[in-house]
């Protein structure tokens, strides 16, 4: 608990604390502030949806009833659509180019962005590359073709799904495992550390590695707050923020292949791509980005396509 | 059945027929769409992506919209079994204690209500952590009439209020201060009828603010079955 | 000791006759004012997202609505007029087909008031008119009527699984067993007594009553072929499964009962079907018995989601203040073991079932007790279950319980008479929450065996 005279920073997320990457990092965040900031400053970290959920979140720091935050980035879609830009498919060849266009002047001042709504990004927290999973084989897109797609809410997911001819289906996460088992959808997409840590795997015939998409959370704060913090404050907080991201980011890629290898230990079948196949994938779901790129910018796309010639 | 302690003419009958018109109309609403939803996805593959959402919302209207009505016709449960042992006088001076209680509860409610609302609507929230002691001065983030709901999508008949919320700017999906203006509605009803039980009990019309189960109605219909030994 | 606080004082409020929901809520705005820096703003959207942030609990409206439908004395009397085909020759026959009849419309209903007065107005006056004692009579249904939330659809369910994130269909699955074991052991307790107290038996009506009658009733026991085949199935989810039980109860009473709405006629005059009015296909939406149905039902969800609403309230505060971390911690620190963690945990109950009602208590108690649950390894749907008979024995005992105040109703009364008369059959009830509580595959064999095992994810 907080002593006496401290400032309070209450952060909020959705995840455990201890086996998924948001939950992790936010626990680090914690510690080192806790540590490093004793007697000026106190994190209370409430997981597992406990005190909010990803949507109310962001009203409830409006309103300064919570300090932080790290929801995934399509929630931030409805605060400018320059976000969209993480959901359109194979806009990122791999969590490397993700990253390094995340560090670019775009990526940088996307953080900004929202600057004008009350929202501060603070630093860009992986997940890892989306897989597809359903209950019959997916080799070529067609496979995809009339079946049903859990998706998060987000117009560019649904558009993604659309242009497979499958169907997107709104549904809560808590629903989705027995969803998923009983067949009232089909499949859906998500992390290796969501597929294992949920178990998806064990309810779908397999999943395909597509990579086609990416998760991945913002820390965000309020601007109202964090403008009103003492400068020195402001710059250690922003300071052991930045180096846990660092931090967490650099392990991601190994908790990800960790959780794909837990899955294949416990069974599940996974499906990768050759060249020729995954062409195809690209084929069917790039013209979804048509219909995003007035959103996003067309500068963005470019320097996102930029960066992943380097990798 | 409803309605049965008070009169169902002029315009207290006619109130009434309408709020238990709006009870019905949205809880069938949200039947409605939920059955269609499950209709098209397994006979059609296919999907209202905005009816999860849009039950949702009429949830938290059904019931911010009838707590009010509830409070009229003395449906909220509560514990009477210490109320009840009492002679008249002490226990309508509990009773007006609890209606004071109600009243102070309404009335946190309402301005938290308001407080939450009114940014969404562009308007200020007041000042004050218990008591309302003024108007916020409006900063850069006060304006929240940007703010879209998940899934919903703007009516096209409403266009004409974008100039006056949004800048202007297109909405893609329904502003959020529209679902939630139930909030402020509902909560102020809410005082107002908890104002009202308060004053019946005061005037020795009403004995109390609650009624001990869900089935009592129920009860008095077949109560005459099993009169005496 | 701040919370012990809050705890007297929402007790408090109770007894001085402020309705639940608000001496909940009251309490806890109260607290998070003073202890907390949480904001006005923030209880009111608590208020809102409680229904609209917690898609499970949308399952509750449909269920009500389901049931009223289905609670039209047709209903009732047809399950009845089945039970003792079926089991009105043993001794005691017709207090047997009276638990039998309760189980029934157990899995028609969410609630149990609902089952003691659909069942017990009906079932108490047939006993009675054959011989037996009122208070036998009223002992027998105050008992089973507690079912309904044991045996799936279960409000009390639907509220501990949203507040737990454990699954719906789970947790129906898992009250089956459990439903159908406290039955027979209410229905074997009620022979033995019959046999030696000599009581009376209806004669054997044979196998074409049985036929004729299960045919009748079939209608609306398909309800929960419909609800427990289609989430099992993959045709829905939990929560669409209550909104197409409640279309299927409008139509089965519309259209083949005829109880309600256009096609209903007084009593002798010859059945219309649709095939004489097919208009009433049309006419049955606006129907004033539809209209009437749906008020009533949607009456019923606003003041439970009003006590839900506030005790989601209740759960902010103890999770601000992070209670739920610190008794946890205590709990284990003293050293507690599964059994005598749910030993307190039953104890907990009962006390809290004198003064709660059900759904509110779980929003507030499951929080608490998960975590712990979940350290000492116990099974989350075993909980629940658990959770759920305590609920169930709460709702008869003295001095506050549900179904001792609807029974007295019923059957014309005083409360300490029915507590008196079911004091036998509560004895029965208590060694079933033992068993329930130390034999965990009563309840999580069913669900294990056709969804898997469960997965912990937390
Ligand atoms: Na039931
Ligand atoms: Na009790």
């Amino acid at each position: 608990a907080c002593d006496e005279g401290e400032m309070v920073i209450k952060f909020s997320h959705v995840t455990n604390t201890d086996r998924h990457p948001k939950g992790i990092a936010a626990n680090l965040l914690m510690e080192r502030v806790n540590a490093e900031m004793d007697g000026t400053a106190c994190m209370e970290v409430y997981p597992n949806s406990t005190l909010y959920n990803d949507d109310q979140v962001l009203e409830a720091m409006l309103n300064g009833d919570v300090q932080m935050a790290a929801p995934s980035l399509s929630k931030f879609e409805q605060f400018t659509k320059v976000f969209r830009i993480f959901d359109l498919p194979f806009m990122f060849k791999n969590i490397e180019a993700v990253d390094a266009f995340q560090a670019s002047d775009a990526g940088q001042e996307m953080m900004q962005s929202m600057a004008r709504r009350g929202l501060l990004g603070l630093g860009y927290w992986h997940n890892g590359m989306k897989q597809l999973s359903a209950n019959k084989p997916l080799n070529e897109p067609g496979d995809a073709a009339g079946l049903k797609f859990r998706v998060q809410p987000s117009e560019v997911l649904k558009a993604q799904f659309e242009a497979l001819d499958a169907s997107p289906q709104p549904m809560a996460f808590s629903e989705v495992y027995g969803a998923l088992q009983t067949g009232v959808v089909d499949g859906q997409e998500n992390t290796w550390s969501n597929i294992y840590g949920q178990k998806f795997f064990e309810v779908q015939d397999g999943t395909t590695e597509t990579n086609h998409g990416v998760l991945d959370y913002l820390v965000v704060t309020s601007t109202d707050w964090w403008d009103g913090l003492d400068e020195g404050v402001r710059e250690q907080l922003n300071t052991i923020v930045t180096e846990v991201t660092n931090e967490r980011n650099a392990a991601v890629a190994e908790v990800d292949a960790e959780a794909r290898q837990a899955v294949v230990d416990a069974g599940g079948e996974i499906r990768e791509l050759d060249d020729a196949q995954r062409q195809a994938w690209v084929d069917a779901m790039m013209p979804v980005w048509e219909q995003f790129t007035d959103d996003v910018g067309q500068e963005n796309i470019d320097a996102a396509q930029g960066i992943n010639a380097n990798f | 059945m409803a309605g049965k302690d008070a009169p169902r003419s002029g315009w207290g009958g006619f109130v009434d027929e309408f709020e238990e018109s709006v009870i019905a109309v949205i809880l069938g609403l949200m039947t409605i769409i939920t059955f269609i939803n499950v209709v098209l996805r397994y006979g059609f593959n296919t999907g209202l992506i905005w009816g999860l959402e849009a039950t949702s919302l009429l949830f938290a209207w059904l019931v911010l919209f009838g707590i009010s009505y509830c409070v009229k016709k003395t449906a909220h449960l509560g514990v009477d079994a210490v109320v009840n042992v009492l002679p008249a006088g002490p226990r309508r001076l509990l009773g007006l204690i609890a209606g004071a209680i109600c009243i102070a509860y309404a009335f946190l409610l309402t301005k938290g209500a308001w407080d939450y609302w009114s940014n969404f609507a562009n308007l200020p929230q007041t000042t004050g952590r218990w008591f309302p002691t003024g108007l916020e001065e409006m900063g850069r983030t006060s304006y929240r009439g940007w703010y879209e709901v998940i899934d919903i999508p703007f009516p096209e008949w409403l266009r004409w209020i974008q100039p006056i919320m949004n800048d202007g700017q297109d909405y893609e999906k329904l502003p959020r201060f529209i679902p939630y203006v139930i909030l402020p509605v509902g909560a102020a009803l809410l005082l107002f009828r908890f104002i009202q039980a308060t004053l019946r009990i005061w005037r020795g019309e009403a004995n109390g603010l609650i009624v001990s189960h869900e089935a009592e109605d129920a009860i008095d219909d077949v109560a005459h079955l099993n009169k005496g030994d | 000791m701040d919370v012990v606080l809050l705890f007297v004082m929402i007790i408090g409020l109770m007894l001085l006759g402020v309705p639940i929901a608000v001496s909940l809520g009251f309490a806890s705005t109260i607290f998070l004012l003073v202890l907390s820096d949480t904001s006005l703003a923030s209880i009111a959207q608590s208020f809102y997202q409680a229904m609209a942030g917690h898609y499970t609990l949308l399952a509750i409206p449909f269920f009500i609505l389901a049931s009223s439908f289905m609670s039209t004395g047709g209903v009732a009397r047809r399950i009845i007029r089945f039970s003792i085909a079926l089991v009105g020759h043993f001794h005691g026959g017709l207090a047997i087909a009276g638990v039998f009849a309760c189980m029934m419309f157990a899995a028609l209903s969410g609630s149990s008031p609902a089952t003691v007065v659909a069942i017990g107005s009906i079932v108490i006056a047939g006993m009675r008119q054959v011989g037996y004692t009122k208070d036998f009579a009223a002992g027998v249904i105050a008992n089973a009527g507690t079912l309904g939330i044991l045996i799936p659809p279960s409000i009390v369910m639907v509220v501990y699984a949203s507040a737990t994130d454990v699954s719906v269909g789970r947790m129906f699955l898992a009250g089956v067993i459990p439903g159908l074991l406290a039955g027979t052991m209410l229905m074997v307790t009620i022979y033995v007594i019959a046999r030696i107290r000599n009581m009376p038996q209806d004669p054997w009506r044979g196998w074409g009553e049985v036929w004729e009658s299960g045919r009748d009733a079939m209608w609306g026991l398909f309800l929960i072929v419909i609800i427990l085949g289609g989430i099992y199935g993959g045709i829905f989810t939990p929560t669409e499964a209550a909104a197409v039980a409640a279309v299927y109860a409008f139509l089965i009473a519309n259209f083949v009962y005829c109880d309600m709405g256009p096609l209903k006629v007084a009593e002798g005059e010859r059945k219309r079907t649709l095939l004489h009015k097919p208009i009433a296909l049309i006419t049955a939406f606006f129907h004033k018995d539809t209209k009437d149905t749906l008020f009533e039902a949607g009456k019923l969800t606003i003041t439970l989601m009003f006590i839900i609403a506030n005790a989601l309230i209740l759960k902010h505060v103890l999770t601000d203040e992070q209670i739920p971390q610190q008794v946890a911690g205590a709990m284990l620190e003293a050293g507690f073991g599964p059994i005598l963690f749910l030993v307190i945990v039953n104890v907990i109950l009962l006390i809290g079932g004198q003064f709660m009602e059900p759904s509110g208590l779980i929003v507030i108690v499951a929080p608490l007790v998960f975590p712990i649950a979940l350290e000492l390894g116990i099974d989350p749907i075993h909980l629940g279950i658990i959770m759920v008979v305590n609920m169930e024995i709460g709702m008869i005992t003295p001095p506050v319980g549900l179904n001792l105040f609807v029974t007295s109703g019923v059957a014309g009364m005083s409360i300490m008479r029915v507590v008196k008369a079911s004091l036998p059959f509560l004895a029965v009830l208590f060694v079933f929450l033992i068993l329930v509580t130390y034999v965990p595959f009563i309840s999580t064999w069913l669900p294990t065996l056709l969804m898997g095992p469960e997965l912990v994810v937390k």
